[in-house]
C-alpha cells in the first residue's frame, strides 16, 4: 500500500515536477521591444513567440534544459541560463551586421549585381543600354564620372586618361583589354558582358587590393558553375558566333568561337575610310568552372584572338595621296583563380593571370611592332573576426615585359622588364550597422626605379536614414607612366593621384539618387625636359581634377519604363608631356550628360532602348593660332536606339543604330607635322569612320531548358 | 529495489513527453496552423514552433519544410519587395537546413524551386532570366528524384504557364504538366510518412480550370 502510494505520488510529481512558467521580455539595445522573437528552451519544443510588447510566457515540463534561447532575424542569438524558476528573464539582443542591413561604403563606386537590391545597376543594364553595343565600357560610359571620348570608347574617369582605368577579372589584372579598332572608332572590350555576374566600377577611392590604376578600377566577377547545358548561335551583320556550355555535377565547361568580318557591312554602308581589307577578327573563349567543395571554387578562363585590318589614309597635306595603314593584333589572356573558406573565419583567394599581346601597326613606310607579356599572381587571405570586424591581407606580383621595334627606314629597338611586388592590408569595421570604416594600406616596390611606395586608403559610410547614407573616401594611387615613357626612361617615377570623395546616396525601391563631389590631385606626371624632345623626362608635372557627379534612376513611376540620368561637371588642368604650363587636356570636357531609357512593350514582346549623350566642347591644339590647346571642338551629341524582339522563347532579334540623327561629331583636329609653303599647317577633323553604326543580329539558343535564351546577352 | 524504481520513474518523467508521440502531436497541430494562419504574428509563432521542433529533433526534415513554406506565406502578406526578399531568403535558408538532414529530397527541391519562383515574381524584369533557369532546374531535378511527386509537376506547370504567357505561346506544355499532377494526386497513395507534404490538389484543379479549360 505504501509502495503504491509512493508510486502514485511519484507519477503525480512527474506531471507537476518542473512545470514552470517561463516569462520575460526581449528588446534591442535601445530598449525597443522586439516582436516575433523565438524564445525557447534549448533542445526542446517548448517556447513562445514574443508579442508586440516584446513579452513572452510559456509553461514547460522540461527538466533537462536550463538554457533559454532567444533567436530573431537580424540579431545575434542570445542564451540565458535559468537560475530561478520564478524569475523574469529579459533579453537584450545585439543587432547582427549583415549585407541586408549594413551600411555600404559607396563613395566612388557603382556596383551591378543581381543579388543585392541596394545596387543602382543590374548586370542586365550593361547589356541592354542603347548605344553601348553590349560593351561593358560602352554602358559604363553612361554613368557620371566618365567623359565621352568618342574616338576611343575607353573609360576616361574624372579628368583621367583612358589608360588610368584598369580592368580586373576575378581579382586578376588584364592588360590590353580593348580590341583594336578602326581609326577614330570606339574600341570594344575583349570581354563579353555575359561572362560576368557582377561588375563594380569605381571612379575613385577604391580598395588597397587594387593597384597600378590612377583613376579607376573596373572589377569584374565571372559567373560560377553553369547549371544548364546550352548552345547559342548568333548571326550578326558583322559576323557570327557559336558557343556551347556543358554542365556537370559540380563543374561546367564553356567554349565560344566568334568570327567578325566587316566587309559585307562596309559594302552596304558607306564609310569615310577607304578599306583594302575591312576589320576581321577570330576570337575564341574557353571557361572551366569547378566547385571544388561546398565553399571552394576554381575558375579557369582563356581568351585568344587574332585581328587585322588594312586601309588607306589620305596624307593631310596632299589629300589625293593615299597612305596604306595596316593594323594587326594577336592576343592571349589566361586567367585562373581559386577561392576557398578554410574555416568559419579564414578564407583564401589566389590567382594567376597571363597576357600576351603582339601588336603591329604601319603607316606608309613606318611601322611599330610591339610585344607585351604580362603576368599577375596574387594571394589574399580574408579573416572575418566577427560580423563587426574583418581583415584582408594579400601579396601580389605584377610583371610586364615589353619590347618595341620602330621602323622608319632604320629600325630602333627598345624594351623594359617591369616587376612590381606589392602587398596590402585592409580592415573593415562596423561600429554599428549604420556606421562603417575601412582603412587600408598598400606597399609597392618597382624593380625599374627601385622605389618603395606606401599608399594609404581610407573610407567611411554612415546611414542617415532608412533610405539614405553619406560616405567619404580618401586614397593615394599610383601607376607606371605611359609605355612610351617607361621605354625611354626605365627609371621613371610612377605617377601619383590623391582622391578625396564625398557621396550622398538615396535609395528606395525602384528609385535611386546619388550625388558625389571629388577633388583629385596629380603628382609626378612625366614632363618632357625639352618640349621639342620627347626622349628625356622629368617627373615634376602635376594637375588637379575636381567636380560633381549626379545620378538619378527611376524604374517605378511608369510601368515597364526604366531610365537613368547622369550629369558630370569636371574642372581639370594638368601639366605633363609637352604642356608648356597647366592646361585642360584634350580628352576632358566640362559637362557630360546622358539619359538612358529602356521600355518593355508586353504586346510587342520587345524591349526598346533610347540613349542620348552629350559632352561639351573639348580642347585641341590649333597649330595655326597662337597659344596652346586653344581650339574648341563643337559639342558632342549622340542619340542611339536599340530594340530586342523576343520572336520565341529561344530566338531573339536585335537591332541597333548609333547616332540616329546623323550628327557630325568632331573629336578634334589633326595637323600636318610641317607647315605648307604659306606657313599654314594643313589640318583635318577627327571624325567617326561613319556617321552611324547599324547592327542587326539573330540570337538562337538551343537548350532543353526552355526558360533560357540569349536576352541576358543582348 | 525501491531506489531503482524511483530512478526509473525519474528517467520516465524526463522522457515522458517524447515517448508520448510529442513529434506527431506537435506536427499534427502546427502543419494545419501554418496553412491557416491569417496574420503575420500568428504565422511567425507557428514558424518559430516548427523551427524549434526541427532543431530539437535534429533528424527530421519535415519541420523545416513547413517552416520554409511558412516564410513563403509570410512573404505573401507583405508589400515591400525588400521585406519579401528577407523572408524568401529565410525560406531558402530553412530549406537548406532540411537538406542537411535529408539531401536530394524531391519535396525539398520542389520547395526550393517554388521559393525562387516567388523571388522571380518580386522583380521579374531584372530577375526573370536568371531565376527562370534556376526554377526550371529545381523542378526538373525534383521530378528526376521522384517522378511521382505531384507538387513538382503542378509547380512546373505554373512556371511553364508563366513563361508561355510572357512569350505569347500556347499552354499545351503547361497543361500537360498540370494534368500529370492531377493524375498523380488522385492515383498515388498517401505517403507512409503522415507528415510528408500532401498539399496542392485543389490548386492544381483550379489551375486546370483557369488555364486548360478556360476557353
Amino acid at each position: 500500500m505504501k509502495g503504491l502510494l509512493t508510486t502514485t505520488l511519484l507519477f503525480l510529481t512527474c506531471f507537476s515536477y518542473g512545470q514552470v512558467t517561463i516569462s520575460g521580455q526581449v528588446a534591442d539595445k535601445s530598449g525597443e521591444p522586439l516582436l516575433g522573437v523565438n524564445v525557447y528552451l534549448k533542445g526542446t519544443y517548448d517556447g513562445a513567440t514574443t508579442d508586440i510588447n516584446g513579452e513572452f510566457s510559456f509553461e514547460s515540463y522540461e527538466v533537462d534544459s536550463l538554457i533559454l534561447v532567444a533567436s530573431y532575424i537580424g540579431f545575434h542569438t542570445s542564451e540565458l541560463p535559468i537560475e530561478s524558476k520564478s524569475q523574469k528573464l529579459n533579453f537584450i539582443l545585439k543587432e547582427e551586421i549583415s549585407h541586408l542591413n549594413a551600411v555600404v561604403i559607396t563613395a566612388g563606386s557603382f556596383n551591378a549585381s543581381d543579388e543585392s537590391k541596394r545596387e543602382v545597376l543590374k548586370p542586365l543594364d550593361i547589356v541592354t543600354t542603347a548605344g553601348a553595343t553590349a560593351d561593358i565600357p560602352g554602358a559604363l560610359n553612361t554613368l557620371p564620372g566618365t567623359q565621352t571620348v568618342g574616338e576611343t570608347g575607353r573609360l576616361f574617369v574624372r579628368g583621367g586618361d583612358g589608360r588610368e582605368t584598369k580592368t580586373f577579372i576575378d581579382g586578376m589584372l588584364v592588360h590590353n583589354e580593348y580590341s583594336p579598332s578602326a581609326p577614330n572608332t570606339p574600341g570594344r572590350s575583349r570581354f563579353s558582358p555575359f561572362m560576368f555576374k557582377g561588375t563594380s566600377f569605381s571612379t575613385g577611392g577604391y580598395s588597397a587590393e587594387y593597384g597600378q590604376a590612377l583613376s579607376s578600377a573596373l572589377v569584374l566577377n565571372s559567373k560560377d558553375v553553369a547549371e544548364n547545358d546550352r548552345t547559342d548561335i548568333s548571326l550578326m551583320s558583322v559576323g557570327a558566333d557559336i558557343s556551347t556550355t556543358q554542365s556537370f555535377e559540380n563543374s561546367s565547361l564553356a567554349g565560344k568561337v566568334q568570327y567578325t568580318n566587316l566587309t559585307p557591312y562596309f559594302a552596304l554602308v558607306s564609310q569615310n575610310l577607304r578599306w583594302n581589307k575591312a576589320p576581321q577578327e577570330y576570337n575564341g573563349n574557353f571557361a572551366y568552372r569547378w566547385k571544388t567543395s561546398k565553399t571552394g571554387m576554381l575558375k579557369v578562363f582563356t581568351n585568344v584572338s587574332q585581328s587585322s585590318m588594312d586601309l588607306y589614309e589620305s596624307d593631310i597635306r596632299n589629300p589625293e595621296i593615299d597612305l596604306p595603314v595596316v593594323v594587326s593584333n594577336d592576343y592571349l589572356h589566361f586567367n585562373t583563380s581559386y577561392r576557398e573558406l578554410l574555416d568559419d573565419k579564414w578564407g583564401v583567394r589566389t590567382g594567376i593571370s597571363f597576357t600576351r599581346s603582339n601588336d603591329f601597326a604601319s603607316l606608309d613606310q613606318s611601322s611599330i611592332d610591339q610585344n607585351l607579356s604580362g603576368f599577375h599572381t596574387k594571394v589574399t587571405m580574408d579573416y572575418q573576426h566577427s560580423d563587426r570586424l574583418a581583415l584582408v591581407a594579400g601579396a601580389e606580383m605584377i610583371g610586364r615585359s615589353l619590347n618595341q621595334t620602330l621602323n622608319d627606314g632604320e629600325s630602333f629597338y627598345q624594351e623594359f622588364d617591369e616587376r612590381i611586388g606589392a602587398s596590402f592590408v585592409e580592415t573593415e569595421m562596423f561600429a554599428s550597422s549604420a556606421l562603417a570604416f575601412k582603412a587600408g594600406v598598400r606597399v609597392e616596390h618597382n624593380n625599374l626605379n627601385d622605389n618603395i611606395a606606401l599608399d594609404p586608403r581610407l573610407s567611411a559610410a554612415y546611414k542617415t536614414g532608412e533610405h539614405s547614407q553619406v560616405s567619404v573616401a580618401y586614397g593615394q594611387f599610383r601607376q607606371a607612366p605611359a609605355t612610351q615613357i617607361t621605354l625611354s626612361d626605365k627609371a621613371s617615377l610612377h605617377e601619383k593621384a590623391t582622391h578625396y570623395i564625398a557621396n550622398y546616396q538615396w535609395l528606395s525601391e525602384g528609385m535611386s539618387f546619388r550625388v558625389e563631389v571629388y577633388e583629385k590631385k596629380y603628382d609626378q606626371l612625366a614632363k618632357y625636359t625639352n618640349i621639342y624632345d620627347p626622349g628625356t623626362f622629368q617627373f615634376t608635372g602635376g594637375g588637379y581634377a575636381r567636380g560633381l557627379d549626379l545620378f538619378w534612376r527611376d524604374s517605378k513611376t511608369v510601368k515597364n519604363l526604366d531610365y537613368w540620368v547622369s550629369y558630370s561637371y569636371l574642372n581639370t588642368e594638368r601639366e605633363y608631356k609637352d604642356f608648356p604650363g597647366s592646361y585642360t587636356p584634350s580628352f576632358a570636357s566640362n559637362h557630360n550628360f546622358s539619359v538612358v531609357t529602356k521600355k518593355f512593350f508586353d504586346k510587342l514582346k520587345s524591349q526598346v532602348g533610347v540613349t542620348y549623350s552629350f559632352a561639351s566642347p573639348r580642347s585641341y591644339n590649333d597649330l595655326n593660332s597662337e597659344g596652346f590647346l586653344n581650339g574648341r571642338t563643337p559639342a558632342y551629341h549622340d542619340l542611339s536606339f536599340n530594340i530586342s524582339y523576343l520572336y520565341s522563347s529561344q530566338v531573339i532579334i536585335h537591332a541597333m543604330v548609333n547616332n540616329v540623327l546623323g550628327i557630325n561629331n568632331i573629336f578634334g583636329y589633326e595637323y600636318a607635322s610641317t607647315p605648307n609653303e604659306n606657313g599654314v599647317y594643313a589640318s583635318r577633323p577627327i571624325t567617326p569612320a561613319a556617321k552611324r553604326f547599324i547592327f542587326l543580329g539573330v540570337f538562337i539558343t538551343l537548350s532543353k531548358n526552355k526558360g533560357i535564351n540569349q536576352l541576358p546577352n543582348l | 529495489m525501491k531506489r531503482n524504481l524511483i530512478l526509473l520513474l525519474g528517467v520516465l518523467c524526463a522522457t515522458f513527453a517524447m515517448a508520448n508521440g510529442q513529434f506527431e502531436k506537435a506536427m499534427g497541430k502546427n502543419i494545419p496552423a501554418m496553412f491557416s494562419a491569417d496574420n503575420q504574428e500568428t504565422l511567425q509563432g507557428v514558424i518559430n514552433q516548427l523551427n524549434r521542433i526541427g532543431d530539437a529533433e535534429g533528424d527530421r526534415w519535415e519541420p523545416y519544410y513547413y517552416a520554409a513554406f511558412g516564410y513563403v506565406r509570410m512573404s505573401g502578406m507583405i508589400e515591400s519587395a525588400d521585406e519579401k526578399d528577407k523572408y524568401l531568403d529565410l525560406a531558402l535558408e530553412t530549406v537548406a537546413k532540411g537538406e542537411a538532414v535529408k539531401p536530394n529530397d524531391s519535396e525539398l527541391e520542389t520547395m526550393r524551386g517554388y521559393i525562387n519562383m516567388i523571388k522571380l515574381a518580386v522583380d521579374p524584369a531584372s530577375r526573370g532570366m536568371m531565376y527562370s533557369g534556376m526554377v526550371f532546374t529545381s523542378f526538373q531535378k525534383a521530378i528526376k528524384l521522384n517522378p511521382d511527386n505531384p507538387r513538382a509537376h503542378y509547380l512546373m506547370g505554373r512556371m511553364q504557364y508563366g513563361t508561355a504567357q510572357f512569350m505569347g505561346t500556347g499552354t499545351e506544355e503547361a497543361c500537360g504538366s498540370l494534368f500529370k499532377a492531377k493524375v498523380l494526386y488522385t492515383q498515388v497513395d498517401q505517403p507512409a510518412n503522415p507528415f510528408a507534404p500532401t498539399w496542392g490538389k485543389e490548386s492544381t484543379d483550379e489551375s486546370i480550370k483557369e488555364i486548360c479549360e478556360g476557353e
